[in-house]
């Protein structure tokens, strides 16, 4: 099959490109892969790019390029295809619109892949009959805004597949939207083999990770590390994970650190990249996140060897983890409970060790390999049947797809007016 | 608009072992026959020409798979300072060496190390800010590592390893300001079996205020007589995998007199030190 992947910016960090990454190159093997960046700033993927992958972009906004598109005037009017109530919507433009639409229309590939709302949304209301049209949705519905869950709900009908990174993401697209006709599917993200031995349980360190943000509740983990150190001030605490524009979250935690005196037991070790290398330094790992789309860190932890003791938070943990088998589940926001959790396996040597294997082994479920194949079932499924037996035969299309101009039209007023009365802008 | 995403730089995996040596498994592939390029390994700001103990090589040799690595021995004696990691292909010239990437850097047997000798070495793996492979090496004998600082009001506690020597009973430790050789600070240290400790009261590194930012260096002298080096020994902290812990290893302030704060922290070098500022708020 040719598969082509639409993604906002393959050359940049992050966790949709690196699985986008991690699933194109397990398909790579037996299939034609392609991924389209949208934007493209940089020569050489951050990343590194995917084997066997062909690589492609859209805009260019390289400044030295000669082909830099940042310039056009076109790319400084506000897009109106890409859905305002995607969070990257001020990167778009008409430019974008009409570079993303060139290359849907024209696009011959048995199924085309996209990675955002937003990309979903083009495809669904740009790409021509024929490719299968899958919609990957790797954050979580209840994160979108009220806007674009409207505008979801509208669009993905012309899906044929929405999929989600947890069971329970998926339950919410299948009792939250109407999308009769779309096939609404889990599949994890996958993790590879970590190319390092795995930790052996014996060093007397904690690790956490992820970039330094409010939601990953690391000021939970700090407070709870408190209790330990009280019990066994042998033990460590690493969190690795740069700051994050949103706040100032670095220096809160620094804050806190002095207060509870753990300078010598807690430590804020900066952005490391790649990760991999640092979970063997230890021997427990923990997420006291308030909330997870997936939970990659805890996957990743798992393929090191690291039993996870984290926190039983929407949506992924519980998904992971098999509590007391290969790690522990906590409460929401409970202290307690995560220092209780942590001592537990500090203090057993032998159920720490047992829960590490236990962890290496149930973590092999999200082998890029394994998880490739519950994709490339979905898409060999779908691209079997015809396009007038999927969700958006050429009756339906054209009939949605004026249903939705009409909409967008009464949307746009009813925005503009919304935007009068909130801001009292000038319409 | 497709292109080619080739990655040109080598890119090397590296692994720290227990004798302090360090294995290099490079991606380029080669056959079994044939020339092989060496690694070099360059002493950071050292000068190009001349310097023979500036340049280390290692012969590069096929693995299985056509991988090549090269092992820097555990018996090596590379300088201190920071070691930047080429490949040299057979013919070229050093100066066409090229930099190598680095990959995954498997160095948990470098984690919270007591070695048993008096001399230390330490090489230590790890990416430069623009993306480099370099070796972080100190060579310390005698050597004091610190370890836990504690607070008891204005007063810093710091407890700590030394190795390759003992305290004598004149044993003390120095603060020194950086650029103000006059400026010194005495206190006594305590310790026994390979241990330090010594308690620094901050307000007496400021008989004046503080108007600009004030670096003081921590030296241990062990006052041991004939054999104790002249300068004393640095107080740094250097036993496990941190090539930079200036930002990792972050102490709280604390007031040392009015209007300004005293702040122990450690250098880029892993150096411990003091640093002073005024205090804005105190100052008020």
């Amino acid at each position: 099959m040719h598969i082509s992947f639409l993604l906002h910016n393959a050359y940049g960090v992050g966790g949709t490109i690196r699985t986008t990454f991690n699933l194109a190159g397990a398909l790579a093997g037996h299939h034609d892969i392609e991924i389209v960046s949208v934007f493209r700033h940089r020569d050489v993927p951050a990343l590194g790019a995917p084997e066997g992958v062909r690589m492609s972009h859209l805009v260019d906004l390289r400044k030295k390029s000669p082909s830099y598109d940042g310039d056009a005037a076109e790319h400084a009017r506000p897009a109106t295809v890409f859905p305002r109530g995607d969070s990257r919507y001020r990167q778009y433009s008409r430019l974008t619109d009409a570079r993303v639409a060139d290359h849907l229309r024209s696009l011959d590939a048995d199924v085309v892949v996209g990675t955002r709302p937003g990309l979903n949304v083009q495809i669904s209301r740009q790409a021509r009959r024929g490719p299968v049209r899958i919609g990957q949705e790797h954050l979580t519905l209840d994160s979108h805004s009220y806007r674009l869950r409207r505008e979801i709900g509208h669009r993905y009908a012309l899906l044929d597949a929405v999929t989600t990174v947890t069971e329970a993401d998926a339950r919410a697209y299948r009792t939250g939207l109407k999308l009769p006709g779309v096939r609404i599917e889990a599949i994890a993200n996958s993790v590879p083999e970590p190319g390092i031995a795995p930790a052996d349980g014996d060093s007397k360190w904690v690790i956490a990770a992820g970039r330094l943000h409010k939601v990953k509740r690391y000021d939970l983990l700090v407070r709870a590390f408190a209790d330990v150190v009280a019990v066994r001030p042998d033990w460590r605490l690493r969190i690795y994970g740069g700051g994050d524009a949103t706040g100032n979250e670095r220096q809160t935690l620094l804050a806190l650190i002095g207060e509870l005196g753990l300078y010598n037991h807690v430590f804020l070790m900066g952005p490391v990249n790649p990760l991999e290398a640092e979970w063997p330094k230890g021997a427990i790992a923990a997420v006291t996140s308030d909330r997870e789309s997936f939970g990659m860190t805890i996957v990743e932890a798992m393929r090191c060897g690291l039993p996870v003791v984290a926190t039983d938070c929407p949506h992924g943990p519980r998904e992971i983890i098999e509590d007391g088998t290969d790690g522990r589940l906590v409460p929401v926001g409970d202290t307690a409970a995560v220092a209780d959790a942590l001592l537990g396996l500090i203090g057993d040597d032998e159920a720490r060790h047992r829960s590490g294997r236990a962890a290496l082994a149930a973590s092999q479920r999200f082998d890029p390999s394994r998880i490739a194949e519950r994709h490339e079932r979905l898409f060999t499924e779908l691209a079997s049947r015809a396009p007038r037996d999927r969700s958006h035969g050429a009756l339906r299309t054209t009939l949605h797809r004026a249903r939705g101009t009409v909409l967008d039209g009464a949307y746009a007023l009813r925005y503009k007016a919304a935007d009068v009365i909130r801001k009292g802008k000038p319409a | 608009m497709t292109v080619s995403a080739e990655r040109q730089t080598p890119r090397a995996d590296c692994t720290a072992g227990p004798d302090g040596g360090i294995t290099f498994d490079l991606d380029l592939r080669r056959g079994e026959a044939g020339e092989t390029p060496e690694l070099l390994l360059r002493l950071r700001g050292a000068k190009r020409t001349g310097g023979r103990g500036n340049t280390l090589r290692l012969p590069l040799s096929p693995l299985g798979g056509g991988r090549l690595r090269a092992v820097l021995p555990g018996t090596a004696a590379p300088a201190e300072g920071r070691w930047d990691v080429y490949v040299r292909e057979p013919g070229a010239d050093d100066d066409a060496a090229v930099a190598v990437e680095p990959g995954i850097r498997d160095v948990r047997l470098l984690m919270d190390r007591t070695p048993e000798t008096g001399r230390i070495a330490v090489r230590i793996p790890y990416p430069t800010v623009d993306g480099r492979l370099a070796v972080r090496c100190w060579v310390r004998s005698p050597h004091a590592e610190a370890g836990p600082v504690t607070f008891d009001g204005g007063q810093m506690t710091v407890e700590g390893t030394l190795y390759g020597t003992r305290l004598g009973d004149d044993a003390r430790v120095e603060a020194r300001l950086t650029g103000a050789p006059d400026r010194v600070c005495r206190v006594p240290v305590a310790g026994k079996e390979g241990t330090f400790s010594f308690t620094l009261p901050l307000d007496r590194l400021s008989p004046g205020p503080v108007t600009e930012q004030q670096l003081w260096m921590l030296w241990l002298l062990p006052g041991t007589g004939a054999g104790e080096p002249a300068d004393g020994v640095r107080i740094s902290r250097i036993l496990d995998d941190v090539w930079d812990r200036k930002n990792s290893f972050v102490y709280p302030g604390r007031s040392a007199g009015e209007g300004i704060r005293a702040i122990p922290c450690y250098s880029a070098d892993n150096d411990l030190c003091v640093r002073l500022v005024p205090d804005p708020v105190q100052a008020r």
